[in-house]
């Protein structure tokens, strides 16, 4: 090799090094404040929507500005997160305790600011959309002086412009002036709270990546916001992806997700899911390869006893909920990981894979890359979206696929059942799980093809239902279903505290054992006592769809 | 067969037994009840209960209604003191987060009676259901039981495949009197 060629090599090598150690982003200084949980429109929210605005923008360049929210906000991750931060990816933090203080470090990334009027809540979502188009953070009008200071420039002012207008009216308005400059791959739907309340912690990643914000509704009485959707997806690319969340009292989840699904996009939310401008500049910590705790092994055989086989499960992403509460780790129980983490959080996921303990199991979903409900999604897009679920499962060590299906339920009640069509398409999709879970609530989708069972939920554990209520269900399945083996396979709403779920374990009837998901499923494929079942088209629906 | 007194007084008895499983309902037990969900036992996958119950000789309506967020369900059962009856829309009180399913097609048989000096109507129902193991049939005990005065009504619900009853206490709703 002569001198220029090594010239060039050493170049290389040197490229790829810093390259990839700024996508590790390990060893940096970087920021955090300490939110607390006043979101109220005539209270906290409009400091945190600005400081929020400028999170994104700050985090644009690198990941500098991070936020910890108070034990009880929904995603309760964030100081254990910060913790994760510093000690695998050496990050030095040094707190800003103040708006004021937060500007003086960031306010070379905004070019100006935006003006949204505290008596229309859509113009914040308008704001928020300019904001991240024009680089601008968003401010209300006793913000102003702040940000003036700082010598940050008006670059609009929505105050007056929306007064007595729709929403579909405000909407049109700014799909008007701004849509052909927003980002087609994604949207933000920064629903959520509404009214005296709103929390939209996700809008730092909509503007970081000048996403179009709304919180339209996918209800079918509201037919031109409705139709204001349709169109916004209609002109985004395939395989898109809806942020946020639906707007409560406007529409619902289910309306929401079944006209996502129906154009093959892959929901992440909540709206109010923290911190993606940073956390999506991290990667996984050098040497660190996903484990999990596997039961059994993929293709093992075992055979079930005569007895009572229970698994449990909490869906609704692992990062809300059970996991930081005590009493994790005394129960075996499946989790469902929001798969799509790996690519916006990976640093949570890896938190996550650390503090398992061998209880701890993560299955995959929910449904396919991204929320979605499979029995809309398009033949066509089937193939490739769960051809990405896979590939996350893979790199995940998962193999347990999870289903839910909501578009015909009443939240978590009613019909959560799978197409004849759905289930094909999955056993064609995945041949090698170890097999599915169905449902959100209980559901009777059931099946077993080769070695590899489809079973849903027998039971809900709602958190406000007292234990010995749940016990007495629990018993009341066990005698029902009164073949062994029986495999009941209970859904943990996210709420619920594990210790109480270990005392009810203690007064089941009969030879329970209580088994991780996996090996559940392994014996459930074992001997088939269940029922093989569809979603019957007779059922009722409570939305009927599209 | 001779009729001796005492096959005569077996014969009384059983008439008189008679007369008291066919006697027609108690009126206090007619009217609208809402459920007091402090003293019950919780409503899974339900948020509110009310029944409204009439009667009409031996037969007894009870209108359940329902409330789950926005969805309201109203639903009636009918029994009958001196018959079963069959139903094939027989409603429960049942526990939705559990993966029990009225029967597609399946018949209920509900009998009923007065007991405790008409105080309490007993039913009797044999309802099938559908579970991941297939279709079996629940016993469902319940006593519709009036109190004193006819203020309250507790429902007591004991099914064949649950060790404890589900309580559900109520109160009447008196009519308003426009002013």
């Amino acid at each position: 090799m002569n001198l220029s060629k090594q010239i060039i090599a050493l170049t290389a090598i040197c490229v790829i090094t810093l390259g990839s150690s700024a996508f590790a982003a390990k060893g940096r200084d970087a920021w955090v404040m300490n939110f607390d949980g006043d979101w109220n429109v005539a209270g906290g929210l409009p400091e945190k929507a600005m400081l929020v605005s400028l999170q994104g923008l700050t985090n644009r360049d690198a990941p500098q500005f991070y936020i910890v929210h108070p034990p009880d906000f929904q995603w309760e991750i964030t100081e254990p997160l910060y913790d994760f931060y510093k000690r695998k990816h050496d990050v030095k933090f040094t707190e800003v305790k103040t708006a004021d203080e937060a500007f003086s470090l960031f306010k070379k990334h905004a070019k100006g600011y935006v003006v949204w009027d505290k008596t229309v809540g859509a113009s914040l979502n308008v704001a928020f959309t300019i904001a991240g188009l024009q680089d601008a953070v968003v401010v209300s009008e006793e913000l102003i002086p702040l940000v003036k200071k700082y010598g940050l420039k008006q670059i609009d002012d929505l105050r007056g412009r929306y007064t007595g207008k729709t929403d579909a009216e405000i909407y049109q308005d700014s799909y008007d002036r701004y849509w052909d400059q927003c980002i087609r791959d994604a949207v933000m739907v920064m629903g959520g709270h509404r009214g005296r309340t709103m929390q939209p912690a996700m809008a730092d990643w909509g503007i970081q990546r000048k996403m179009y914000f709304h919180d339209l509704s996918a209800n079918p009485i509201h037919p031109e916001e409705l139709s204001q959707i349709k169109r916004l997806y209609e002109q985004m690319e395939p395989g898109s992806f809806v942020f946020g969340w639906h707007p409560y009292g406007k529409d619902t989840e289910e309306q929401s997700t079944t006209l996502l699904s129906a154009y093959g996009f892959k929901m992440e939310g909540l709206h109010n899911l923290p911190n993606l401008s940073f956390n999506s500049q991290f990667f996984f910590t050098e040497g660190f390869k996903f484990t999990n705790n596997h039961g059994v092994d993929r293709h093992a055989k075992i055979e079930a006893e005569e007895k009572v086989y229970i698994s449990f499960v909490q869906s609704d992403s692992i990062g809300i909920g059970v996991w930081t509460k005590p009493g994790r780790g005394k129960l075996p129980f499946g989790w469902q990981v929001t798969m799509n983490w790996s690519k916006f959080s990976p640093a949570a996921l890896e938190y996550f894979h650390e503090s398992a303990t061998p209880n701890d199991y993560f299955i995959g979903g929910l449904s396919g890359p991204g929320y979605m409900y499979p029995n809309h999604i398009p033949a066509e897009r089937f193939p490739l979206l769960m051809g990405e679920a896979k590939e996350m499962m893979s790199l995940l060590d998962e193999h347990v696929m999870e289903i839910m299906d909501n578009s015909a339920a009443d939240g978590n009640v009613g019909n959560t059942d799978l197409t004849k069509e759905t289930v094909d398409r999955y056993y064609e999709n995945f041949p090698d799980v170890i097999g599915f879970i169905n449902g959100y609530g209980p559901a009777r989708t059931r099946d077993l093809r080769d070695t590899r069972p489809m079973i849903s939920y027998d039971y809900y554990i709602d958190p406000k239902r007292p234990r010995d209520g749940v016990t007495d269900d629990l018993n009341e399945l066990i005698s029902l279903n009164a073949k062994r083996p029986y495999f009941l396979l209970v859904h943990v709403r996210e709420s619920n505290d594990v210790n109480s779920l270990v005392e009810v374990t203690k007064n089941l009837n009969g030879p329970v054992e209580i088994v991780p998901v996996d090996k559940f499923l392994k014996l459930a494929a074992s001997n088939k006592t269940y029922t093989t079942r569809y979603q019957d088209p007779d059922e009722p629906k409570h939305f009927e769809g599209y | 067969m001779k009729n001796t007194p005492f096959k005569r007084m077996i014969m009384v008895g059983l008439a008189v037994l008679a007369l008291g499983a066919t006697a027609s309902a108690n009126p206090e037990i007619v009217g609208d009840w809402q459920l007091d969900m402090d003293r019950s036992s919780a409503l899974d996958g339900w948020q509110d209960m009310r029944l409204v119950i009439s009667t009409q000789d031996t037969r007894v309506d009870i209108r359940h209604e329902m409330r789950w967020r926005a969805t309201r369900y109203r639903a009636t059962n009918t029994v009958d003191t001196t018959k079963s009856v069959a139903s094939d829309n027989f409603f429960r009180v049942e526990q939705r987060h559990m993966a029990v399913y009225p029967t597609k097609g399946g018949v209920t048989h509900t009998t009923a009676e007065w007991i405790d000096n008409n105080r309490t109507l007993r039913t009797e129902t044999h309802t099938p259901v559908e579970i991941s193991q297939g279709d079996v049939i629940m016993r469902i005990t319940s006593e519709y039981r009036i109190g004193e005065g006819g203020k309250t009504l507790t429902v007591i619900e004991l099914h064949s495949s649950r060790s404890r009853p589900l309580v559900y206490f109520f109160r009447k709703v008196e009519e308003e009197v426009s002013s």
